[in-house]
C-alpha cells in the first residue's frame, strides 16, 4: 500500500459503515417486531396472506433441493463415519456421531447456506429493485410503512421456515445415513433408528432448531439491509445481491462456530 | 369556448388566488447533501386549487424540493407546512393522517411491478382503509376511468406504455381523493401529443376534484399551459415565483435564458458526478 494513511482511512471507513449496517439491521429487527405486535392496533397489520406467501416461497418451494442436500449430507456423513471409525474397529458407534452432527451442526448450517443463496439473494434483489424504481418512496408517501409491509412478512417467514427446514433435514439426513450404515454393517434399519433416538436428547434438537431460527434472522436482515443500500441501477442490484449472499453465509458460519464453542464448553 | 393551446381556460385570477388559503407553505428551507448545499433559503406557498409548476435546469434542486414537500426528507433548517400542519412537528399518527390527504406520482411511475395496474391503484385503499372489496373496486375503476385507463386494470405495469404508466401512477396518487397532488416530471420521456393529453388530465383533475397540484417539469410549453404560477429554481435558489404572465414577461435575463433554452450550460461538477457514478 503506497499510502498508509489512506489505508487506515479505508479501514476506518469500512468499520464505520459496518457499524452503520449493524445499527440499521438492529433498528429493522425491532421495527419489524414492533409492527408485528402492534400493527393491527394501528389498523396497519402485518398481512397474514403476505407472510404466508413468503413462507411458501422460502420454505415449501425449497423442499426438493433441501431434501436432496440433506440426503447427500446424511450419506456423506455415513461414509465418512464408517471410514474413520473403521480405523479403530468402532463402526457400530457411527450413529452417535452422525446423529449429533446432523442435528446440532449440519442441518441448520446447510439449510442456512441454501436459504441464504436461494431466498436471501431474492430478498436483496427485490428490495434493491424496488428502491431503484422508487417503489419504497411510493410506499412511504402513501403512509404504508415499508418495514411492516415488506420486511416483517419476510422476517417472520424466515424465522418460522428455517427451523422447519432444519427439522426436515434432520429427518432426511438421518434416514439416508441409516440406510447406508445398516446396509454396510448388515444391521437392521430399525435398530439403527432406535440407537439414534436413544442418543439424541431433546436439547440437541432444540439447539439445532434455535440456530436455524437465528440464521433465518441473519438472512432476512442481511438481505434487507443490502437491498436498501443499493446504488446505481441494475448493476447495483447485482452487486448488493451477491454481497448479501456472501455476507449472510459468512455470518452464518461464524455464528455457528461461536455457538459450537459456547455450548460445548 | 375552445381553450387555446397556450393557456389554461379556468385559470383563476390573481385576486382570486391571493384570497385563498395556503395549502403548502415552505419557510426558509435549506438543504445539503453532506458538504454540498442543494437548496438555499427556499420560501414559497401554494394556494388551494392552484397549479404550481416548479421548473429549473438539471440539478437545480427540483426533485430535492419535491422530496421535502412530500416528507421524504426532513427539513434541516426551515419549515414545511402542508394543509396547516408543520411536518417537522407531527407524531407518527398525525403524519399518517396527513399522508392520506396527499398523493404523489413519481417520475418513473414507481408502480409495484408484482401487482396489476388495478391492484396498484387499490393498494392505498387496501392498506389504509377498511373498505369492502367491492367499494375498493368501484373507487379504483373510477380513478382509472378519469385517467383514461378503463379496461387496462388487469395489465401488469411492465405491459404499459410510458404515457399509460404516468397515468396509472396519477390514478394511484388520486385514489384516496387527496387535497394535494405532487407530480414529478409527468411529461418527461413522452411524445408531444401524449404529453399534451397529460396536461389536459392535470387540468381536468384540478377542475373536477378541486385539488392543488405541484408539478415538477422541464417542459416550458406544458408549464405555460397548465400553471397558475411558476417557480423557477436556479442552482438551489428561487429565481422567480410568480404568475405565468409575469414569468413570461420577466425582465430578468436568467429567466428569459431559461425560458428560451438559451445557454444550455449544464451545471455538473465533474468530480462530484464521478463520485456518484462510483456509488460513493
Ligand atoms: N443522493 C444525493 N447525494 C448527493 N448529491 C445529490 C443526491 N441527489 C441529488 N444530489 C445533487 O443535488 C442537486 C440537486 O439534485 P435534484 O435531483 O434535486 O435536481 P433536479 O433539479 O431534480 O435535476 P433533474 O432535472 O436532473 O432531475 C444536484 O446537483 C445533484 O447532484
Ligand atoms: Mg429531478
Amino acid at each position: 500500500m503506497a499510502n498508509p494513511a489512506k489505508f487506515f482511512e479505508q479501514i476506518g471507513r469500512r468499520t464505520a459503515s459496518g457499524l452503520d449496517e449493524m445499527g440499521y439491521a438492529t433498528v429493522l429487527f425491532f421495527e419489524a417486531i414492533y409492527w408485528t405486535l402492534t400493527g393491527w392496533r394501528q389498523r396497519q397489520p402485518v398481512r397474514i396472506a403476505a407472510t404466508f406467501a413468503a413462507m411458501v416461497e422460502i420454505g415449501v418451494a425449497a423442499l426438493p433441493i433441501a431434501t436432496l442436500l440433506a440426503a447427500t449430507i446424511g450419506l456423506m456423513l455415513a461414509i465418512q463415519s464408517l471410514y474413520s471409525l473403521g480405523i479403530f474397529g468402532a463402526e457400530q458407534y457411527a450413529f452417535i456421531g452422525i446423529a449429533l452432527s446432523v442435528v446440532r451442526e449440519f442441518s441448520p448450517m446447510i439449510m442456512g447456506i441454501l436459504i441464504a443463496g436461494r431466498s436471501g439473494s431474492a430478498i436483496a434483489a427485490r428490495l434493491a429493485t424496488m428502491n431503484i424504481n422508487q417503489e419504497i418512496d411510493a410506499l412511504q408517501v402513501m403512509g404504508i410503512n415499508p418495514n411492516r409491509f415488506l420486511v416483517a412478512p419476510v422476517l417472520i417467514a424466515l424465522v418460522v421456515m428455517m427451523p422447519c427446514l432444519a427439522m426436515w433435514a434432520n429427518i432426511v439426513s438421518i434416514l439416508a445415513a441409516g440406510l447406508y450404515v445398516s446396509a454396510e454393517l448388515n444391521q437392521s434399519f430399525g435398530a439403527y433408528l432406535n440407537d439414534t433416538l436413544d442418543v439424541l436428547k431433546v436439547d440437541d434438537v432444540w439447539h439445532g432448531l434455535g440456530k436455524a431460527g437465528l440464521f433465518g434472522i441473519i438472512i432476512a436482515l442481511v438481505g434487507v439491509v443490502n437491498g436498501s443500500m443499493v446504488k446505481g441501477g441494475a448493476e447495483g442490484v447485482g452487486r448488493v445481491t451477491t454481497r448479501s449472499v456472501v455476507l449472510s453465509v459468512t455470518l452464518i458460519v461464524v455464528a455457528d462456530m461461536i455457538f459450537a464453542y459456547l455450548t460445548t464448553r | 369556448m375552445a381553450t387555446d393551446l397556450m393557456s389554461n381556460g379556468n385559470r383563476p385570477s390573481a385576486e382570486d388566488i391571493a384570497a385563498r388559503r395556503k395549502v403548502i407553505e415552505v419557510d426558509r428551507l435549506d438543504f445539503a447533501f453532506g458538504a454540498r448545499q442543494v437548496l438555499f433559503d427556499i420560501s414559497l406557498d401554494v394556494r388551494e386549487g392552484e397549479i404550481m409548476v416548479v421548473m429549473g435546469g438539471s440539478g437545480s434542486g427540483k426533485t430535492t424540493l419535491l422530496r421535502h414537500l412530500v416528507g421524504l426528507m426532513p427539513p434541516q433548517p426551515g419549515k414545511v407546512k402542508l394543509l396547516d400542519k408543520d411536518m417537522g412537528a407531527l407524531n407518527r399518527r398525525q403524519l399518517l393522517d396527513l399522508k392520506r390527504r396527499i398523493g404523489v406520482a413519481f417520475q418513473f411511475g414507481a408502480l409495484f411491478s408484482s401487482l396489476t395496474v388495478a391492484e396498484n391503484v387499490k393498494l392505498p385503499l387496501r392498506e389504509l382503509t377498511d373498505l369492502e372489496e367491492r367499494t375498493m373496486d368501484i373507487m379504483a375503476n373510477m380513478k382509472l376511468e378519469v385517467c383514461n385507463l378503463s379496461g387496462f386494470g388487469h395489465l401488469m405495469p411492465a405491459d404499459l406504455s410510458g404515457g399509460m404508466m404516468k397515468r396509472a401512477s396519477i390514478a394511484r396518487a388520486i385514489v384516496m381523493d387527496p387535497k394535494l397532488v405532487f407530480l414529478d416530471e409527468p411529461s418527461s420521456g413522452l411524445d408531444p401529443a401524449v404529453s399534451s393529453a397529460l396536461d389536459d388530465l392535470i387540468l381536468k383533475l384540478r377542475d373536477a376534484m378541486d385539488i392543488s397540484v405541484v408539478v415538477v417539469s422541464h417542459d416550458i410549453e406544458s408549464a405555460f399551459k397548465i400553471a397558475d404560477r411558476i417557480t423557477i429554481l436556479d442552482k438551489g435558489r428561487i429565481l422567480i415565483s410568480d404568475r405565468v404572465d409575469a414569468v413570461r414577461n420577466s425582465p430578468n435575463e436568467r429567466v428569459q435564458n431559461l425560458l428560451h433554452r438559451r445557454s444550455e450550460q449544464i451545471d455538473v461538477d465533474p468530480t462530484e458526478y464521478l463520485r456518484r457514478l462510483a456509488g460513493d
